[in-house]
């Protein structure tokens, strides 16, 4: 298969700094796929067989990995990813609204990526995090909690100027009373 | 020695043997899938649940703990464990399904599980007949299933590879298939992708499932995912007869069982032998069938003006065969044996011809050079090699061939097809009157004189001796225009074969091919040449071999049967490869 992807040299220092953690070459999989989805953004087949060659694993079984886990984007997605968890708390607290609402206001469905290759948007299965439903996740990274349209809307325009929202911090019952 | 108690009978073991493959040895039976005694245990397909418990032992004094009644107290493990992966230990009590009720409930949990998403498509599955899902299913699964909505749907018919077709629907995710390519092949071609009920068996993106060994894991899926793309759809496994048989298209000697069905060959599978193969065959000793099909020489043919063959009488190709060699001095004859035939052929004919007078006989030996791997695949190209060595045909090389054909007047070929693997040139044959006893159409037999039909491993018993020096027989699979299947006593019969007549539409006269075995063609020359050698069947030719030939010592049918081939004496692999 010709390649067109290639790891910089930096990354594949950092490959070989995850390559000493482990006595086989193998575990290295998992972390070496996630170095090629920060550097590519996916990890489509083609990545796949970039990763395979570099830990010289069979191309087979970096495939299995990589689509065993939801998390790996086995194509290309937007530069920020919308995980919006529908499962029973957040379908209860209004997840499915949430949802709709994004895909009004992106004008793309779930599974889709807007035309000018910012937004994508998934419904996923529950992140955990049903004590602060509605949520979702931006790319594998900060938790959104207490979704509400107004803001959505907020965190849609500090996507667009590039800024990640700041890591909320939500204390538990136990702490509030402390406080 | 260590003990163990399996649904309350004691047996002894030794060594640290897997509890599920203890069971099957001792005669019992659990069902399982994912299990196979080449490969490891992955224990997924969670089928062979059974019941373990451990005697409990004080630790100060190492003596069993007892109950009031004196029995054993046996702590239970608080979950049923697969015994394919369970280990034995000294002392241990199992209960199968045979003895316990919790047992035969989990397994049968476990296979509505399975069931969930397979398909109902058993009256069109290639599997069906001889499906482990199906037969399990039948004898410990639920009688039906409570699952009431929409089944997952998953890719049909991919073209894994040359070879493979998928049906991922059928698949139970037991992965003996990915572990074949990672154990036994080495290929690593396949895995499973996604995860949950979406997975299923696939090659990574862009690569091709072309591994020279793929088919078996055809033979070992134990549903109808994976199947032949040759071989689907041609024929239910129910309608075929099996036949044990040995592989011709190599020097290993695999074992395999031949397949047919109004007697013509429609698939070739392993046979299980622990000294040769054990269950495996390359793929490409699986075409082999076609050569038993298709392009074979029914009755005799002879050149008649320039380069046309028409076909003749039994009657006069034997005349023209003796009025040949009647025509000229032993020493004007060359006789060339085949690497590619069995020892009773090249034997009868060796025999034949010495008593006629002629001293010298050659063979060109068919080598690869490598073409063969360190598993099944040899380079040797012939079955027989070794066996046609230990019988006193001398090794010729092409030239010497040549040499030896340009200065003989009459040339008796045996099934060897010399043109077109490039030992001869059509033109080499042109000058001798060239007499070719063979099976199928060739190049080699269109460029002879007189074509005399003879069976192939097919259609008679005989034995090969491959490159280790193991000496392995076949039996008669399908029926020539002078055998009958209720009349040969080595022949199987499947239930078309034994219930159908000749009125049904499925049976066709033209699928028995006209030719004899060489050991009858050899009685009726030498009946006609006026000498006195008389060959009965193959197996007493094996006989007359065995007490004649030094090599042979000790070889009869009987028991290459009982011990699944012999190891010839004096024939070791350094041998062979010096």
């Amino acid at each position: 298969m010709a390649n067109n992807y290639e790891f910089t040299p930096e990354d594949l220092k950092e490959i070989e700094t995850i390559k000493a953690k482990f006595p086989e070459v193998m575990p290295a999989t998992l972390p070496t796929l996630w170095v090629a989805q920060r550097r590519f953004g996916h990890v489509e087949p083609e990545v796949q067989h970039l990763v395979a060659e570099t830990l010289d694993l069979p191309v087979s079984h970096v495939h299995g990995v990589a689509t065993f886990y939801t998390q790996y984007y086995k194509e290309k997605m937007g530069k920020y990813v919308l995980d919006v968890c529908t499962t029973t708390s957040c379908q209860l607290c209004g997840g499915y609204d949430m949802l709709h609402y994004l895909e009004e206001k992106l004008g793309i469905k779930a599974g889709e990526t807007t035309k000018d290759g910012m937004f994508s948007i998934q419904s996923v299965e529950c992140l955990g995090a049903c004590g602060y439903a509605p949520m979702m996740q931006i790319t594998n990274d900060v938790y959104v909690n207490n979704l509400t349209e107004e803001k959505l809307d907020e965190v849609i325009e500090s996507l667009k100027a590039d800024k990640m929202p700041e890591f909320e911090s939500v204390g538990m019952p136990q702490h509030t009373e402390r406080s | 020695m260590p003990e163990i108690f399996i649904d309350g009978k004691r047996y002894e073991f030794e060594g640290k043997p897997k509890l599920l493959q203890f069971i099957l040895d001792n005669g019992k039976e659990v069902p399982f899938f994912c299990y196979h005694p080449e490969m490891s245990a992955p224990a997924n397909c969670r089928q062979c649940y059974v019941k373990v418990g451990t005697p409990v032992q004080n630790r100060e004094t190492g003596e069993y703990e007892l109950d009031e009644n004196g029995e054993r107290v046996i702590r239970w493990f608080p979950k049923m464990q697969t015994s394919c992966s369970m280990e034995m230990t000294d002392g241990m009590v199992v209960h199968t399904q045979e003895t316990s009720e919790e047992v035969a409930r989990a397994q049968k949990d476990t296979m509505e599980l399975i069931l969930i998403n397979h398909p109902l498509d058993c009256p069109i599955c290639d599997q069906a007949g001889e499906c482990p899902l199906q037969i399990q299913t039948y004898k410990y699964g639920p009688e039906g299933s409570r699952f009431e909505v929409k089944k997952v749907h998953k890719p049909k018919r991919v073209e894994l590879g040359p070879r493979v077709t998928l049906d991922a629907e059928r698949c139970i995710n037991c992965t003996r298939c990915v572990r074949f390519t990672e154990e036994i092949s080495g290929t690593h071609q396949l895995t499973i992708s996604s995860r949950g009920d979406k997975n299923y068996p696939i090659t990574a993106p862009g690569m091709e499932f072309d591994d020279p060994y793929s088919l078996n894991t055809v033979d070992i899926c134990p549903v109808g995912a994976l199947t032949s793309t040759d071989f689907r759809f041609k024929a239910r496994v129910w309608e075929m007869n099996q036949t044990p048989s040995i592989d011709i298209t190599g020097g290993k000697g695999t074992n395999v069982d031949l397949w047919t069905r109004d007697n013509l060959v429609l698939r070739l599978t392993p046979r299980y032998n622990e000294n040769v193969n054990t269950h495996w065959m390359p793929d490409e000793a699986r075409m082999a069938y076609r050569k038993f099909n298709e392009n074979r020489i029914s009755r005799p043919s002879i050149k008649a003006d320039g380069n046309n063959q028409i076909k003749t009488s039994w009657n006069n190709a034997i005349e023209t065969f003796a009025e040949k060699l009647e025509a000229v001095k032993p020493a004007d004859v060359l006789v060339l044996g085949s690497a590619h035939a069995s020892v009773e052929e090249n034997y009868s004919l060796m025999k034949l011809f010495s008593t006629w007078g002629v001293s010298d006989f050659h063979f060109s030996p068919d080598v690869k050079e490598g073409f063969g791997d360190d598993f099944l695949l040899t380079d040797d190209q012939a079955p027989n090699t070794n066996g046609v060595k230990a019988l006193g045909f001398s090794e010729t090389s092409a030239e010497d061939l040549k040499a030896a054909i340009k200065s003989a007047k009459v040339v008796v070929l045996l099934n060897d097809e010399l043109v077109d693997r490039g030992v001869l040139d059509s033109e080499d044959l042109k000058k001798p009157f060239v007499i070719s006893l063979a099976t199928n159409e060739t190049e080699t037999s269109k460029s002879t004189d007189l074509v005399i039909p003879i069976t192939c491993i097919a259609e008679h018993a005989a034995s090969y001796v491959n490159v280790e020096g193991r000496i392995q027989r076949s039996l008669p699979a399908k029926e020539t225009k002078y055998t009958h299947r209720k009349l040969d006593l080595e022949m199987s019969e499947g239930r078309l074969d034994r219930y159908g007549t000749n009125f049904d539409n499925w049976v066709n006269e033209d699928n028995k091919v006209d030719c004899t075995p060489i050991w009858e063609l050899m009685n009726n020359l030498g009946k006609r040449l006026g000498l006195s050698v008389q060959f009965g069947t193959s197996r007493e030719i094996m006989d007359e071999i065995a007490s004649s030939n030094s090599s042979f010592e000790g070889v009869s049918y009987e028991k290459m049967d009982d011990e699944n081939g012999i190891q010839l004496t004096g024939m070791n692999k350094e041998e062979v490869s010096a």
